[in-house]
């Protein structure tokens, strides 16, 4: 193509050209859930998917392969796979949404689903849950996984991948320090007290800047003792024996110096490097802790069994990552059917070993990749039966309001006193029963 | 100080010489340009830029404003409730508590990152022995990533085996949790912000020391001022105004500062370090409440307007005397 030159170039056709990129942005800014062509390949509509970085590296390739390879029919003929990075993604789901430029598809963080729900752009996953009756899809699930989504409306989403907090002991640690594993609160700190003299920590958690595993395991007690944070009316009821007695516990272990002063500000990284230098001899963390510290350490971690409270209960916190649908789409037919062909082909994000949470589906945890490993085994078998959701003891069915204590301020706030140690059970419950009932209010207004 | 020393400094600081002041510019002699057809012409170009600058940044402008006195979240604006928002924040006692630590994040900021940007200034004036390789060095701190210094004073400081602590257990037999404590916290914040703001103070006050006519120096030293005479009465008012720019844009830079407190601390441990600025993105993007964290931000923009209105007032004084 010939150069233009500078005398052609008028101020009209300046502020024309000017005129035209304005214009074309705000047409870009209106489009739907969907792309007619580039990306999916092929002459019809391509159905947006968005999925985070669930896994390692080699999560986003094996995972848009699998994507990628749905074909549709009736103008829906293909996908376009973005993958969307955890650094503000809050932003980036709520302003696409917002602008009815975000996927039709889409996992994202856990409670997500119950925000956007609660604004109208969910599309409910009742129709593909049914048409997975047929096809053995909707029996694969873990027990009760599928009623964790399910609102007064329908199911906001499916479940996807289990984020769950576990109970951790370097075995190495503990032959040298002659502990032995505990299976109740009183003899985890009896095993914390000689776990200190070898000079280790037997309550290893990470509570610094977005590291919120400090929030959930204080959750995870409160449950493991029959309490929680939400009444069966999912309203906040915080100021509860069962939770007063799980937090005093915690302060106990606090006061005894068997918790690390610096947990209170330690990131993920750091709480992961006192697990290498081997400071941390038992503690709490997600399941994937130990691929995480990765080395001899790694190797030598192992899962305690589910620990009874002093009500003689068992319970732990877990999050049910989920994918959910959008009413912004170009058929939810389409939808539907491309949900059923990724849990139909999902599979090998676990055997391959990719990085992903633990799988929602029994058919998985059968797979003889995922029995290798003992530890996700165990985790799987022992506390995935007993674990609940943020909405406990009320119920296991999450919903709007518990966007109010997942990696919020209040919740950081709170964990972060209780582990500075400088307050006592029932103030600090009541500042966080009314730091969510403020919240509630804001949201349900 | 005597009064025909202090006569020829204040002469001196005024830029007046043995032979009085002399023309001013932009007298009556002086051309004056009118509006032309040409610059019609540029404005006319300008036009559809100006037009989506508007649209970029009036807009959002204006939407933060609706999203402050309404009761919304991310997705929706939310009903109308006036100036609720700003009476629920301004009666919250975490407001109050963020503002104390943003004060005292600017105050120690500002004017740390000024004295010792301005003790570097003067010292790298003088002739010290690889002063170029110096003032690379010193200007590392403001160079590199705010993401890469904060990951750094972390890995030196947050646990017991960070460097840090490894030697203050070496002096002490004991650890210094720098990010745990809600005092040690706000203490390292501060510090932070004061190692990666001084190199850009030391640059600012480089420059307006060299702008500085030497006879004005010699003059003093001629009419017998001391050291500190001739620092406090000339060095001084000579840089007053490139000293009152350099603090104004330091206290917009500091009580805007998200990254330096949002990675070092998240605004813990228990709020302790959370300023205004970090307790209006927890309050929008993790309590998802649009209303109380866009007000937060526009009483942080009216409190940015009166002090640098204030600043700029005492840059005209300055200009006038």
């Amino acid at each position: 193509m010939a150069q233009q030159s500078g005398a052609a170039f008028t101020r009209r056709t300046f502020i024309g050209v000017a005129g035209g990129v304005a214009a074309s942005t705000l047409l870009a800014a209106c489009s739907r859930g969907g792309t007619t062509g580039g990306g999916g390949g092929g002459g019809g509509k391509s159905l947006k998917f968005w999925n985070m970085p669930w896994g390692g590296t080699t999560f986003a390739p094996t995972d848009k392969k699998i994507a990628t390879g749905w074909k549709g029919a009736d103008g829906v003929t293909s996908v376009t796979y973005q993958n969307v990075p955890w650094a503000n993604f809050t932003q980036t789901f709520s302003s696409a949404v917002a602008s009815n430029t975000g996927p039709a598809v889409s996992s994202g963080g856990g409670t997500q689903a119950f925000l956007f729900e609660s604004q109208g752009k969910i599309a409910y996953a009742d129709d593909a849950i049914a048409s997975w009756e047929s096809n053995g899809l909707k029996d694969d699930f873990l027990p009760g996984l599928l009623d964790t989504m399910k609102v007064d409306k329908g199911y906001a989403a499916v479940p996807y991948n289990l984020d769950m907090r576990v109970l951790w002991y370097n075995e190495q640690l503990f032959q040298q320090a002659g502990a032995e594993v505990p299976t109740d609160w009183q003899s985890y700190l009896n095993t914390c007290a000689v776990l200190k003299k070898a000079g280790y920590y037997g309550f290893g958690v990470a509570a610094g800047a977005g590291a919120y595993t400090g929030g959930h395991i204080l959750v995870g007690l409160m449950i493991n003792n029959g309490g929680g944070l939400f009444d069966e009316n999912h309203e906040p009821n915080v100021v509860t024996p069962e939770n007063t007695e799980a937090i005093e516990f915690v302060l106990e272990a606090v006061s005894k110096g068997y918790v690390d002063p610096g947990s209170v500000q330690y990131t993920s990284d750091n709480g992961q490097t006192q697990w290498k230098n081997k400071k941390f001899a038992m503690g709490w963390e997600g399941a994937g802790n130990a691929a995480a510290i990765g080395g001899d350490v790694g190797a030598a971690m192992k899962i305690v069994s589910p620990l009874k409270s002093d009500s003689g209960k068992q319970g732990m916190l877990y999050f049910p990552n989920n994918i959910m649908m959008y009413t912004n789409t170009p058929s939810q037919k389409a939808s539907n059917d491309f949900l059923t062909f990724y849990y139909q082909n999902m599979k090998t994000l676990w055997t391959q070993k990719t990085g992903i949470g633990l799988p929602p589906l029994k058919s998985i945890t059968e797979t003889p990749e995922f029995q290798s490993d003992p530890n996700q085994v165990k985790i799987i078998k022992e506390y995935q039966p007993i674990s609940h959701t943020w909405a406990a003891p009320g119920s296991d069915s999450l919903f709007l309001g518990v966007t109010t204590v997942d990696g919020t301020p209040i919740m950081d706030t709170f964990a972060q006193s209780i582990y500075g140690g400088k307050t006592d059970a029932k103030s600090a419950l009541t500042t966080l029963q009314n730091g969510i009932k403020d919240s509630l209010a804001k949201l349900k207004s | 100080m005597s009064t025909s020393v202090a006569t020829g400094i204040e002469q001196a600081r005024k830029g007046v010489g043995v032979a009085g002041a002399g023309p001013r510019s932009g007298g009556p002699g002086a051309k004056r340009r009118g509006p032309s057809r040409g610059a019609a012409t540029l404005v006319y170009f300008a036009l559809p830029s100006l037009i989506l600058l508007l649209l970029i940044n009036l807009y959002p402008l204006l939407y933060a404003g609706m999203q402050s006195l309404r009761q919304g979240n991310l997705l929706a604006l939310g009903p109308w409730i006036g100036f609720q928002n700003y009476v629920n924040v301004l009666t919250a006692g975490w407001f109050w508590d963020g503002a104390l630590f943003t004060l005292i994040f600017t105050v120690v900021g500002v004017f740390g990152s000024w004295v010792i940007g301005l003790l570097f200034a003067l010292l790298l004036r003088t002739k010290i022995p690889a002063g170029p390789a110096f003032k690379v060095l010193l200007l590392l701190p403001w160079v590199v990533p705010t993401v890469v210094s904060a990951t750094a004073w972390n890995w030196l400081m947050a646990t017991p085996q960070s460097p840090v602590q490894i030697l203050i257990f070496a002096m002490t037999g004991h650890y210094v949790y720098f990010l745990a404590d809600p005092t040690l916290a706000k203490i390292t914040v501060c510090l932070f912000k004061v190692w990666i703001s001084f190199p850009f103070m030391m640059m600012m006050m480089g420059s307006a020391l060299a702008s500085v006519d030497t006879n004005v120096y010699e003059a003093a030293k001629v009419d017998g001022a001391s050291a500190w005479q001739t620092f406090r009465s000339i060095t001084m008012p000579l840089i007053s105004r490139s000293t009152f720019i350099s603090w104004i844009l330091m206290t917009i830079w500091c009580v805007n500062d998200f990254p330096t407190i949002f990675l070092l601390t998240g605004g813990g441990p228990a709020n302790a370090t959370s300023t205004l600025i970090v307790t209006a993105y927890r309050t929008v993007f993790q309590n998802f409440d649009t209303g109380s964290g866009t007000a937060i931000a526009f009483l942080m923009t009216a409190v940015l307007v009166v002090v640098s209105v204030v600043l700029y007032r005492q840059i005209r004084k300055v200009n006038i005397e």
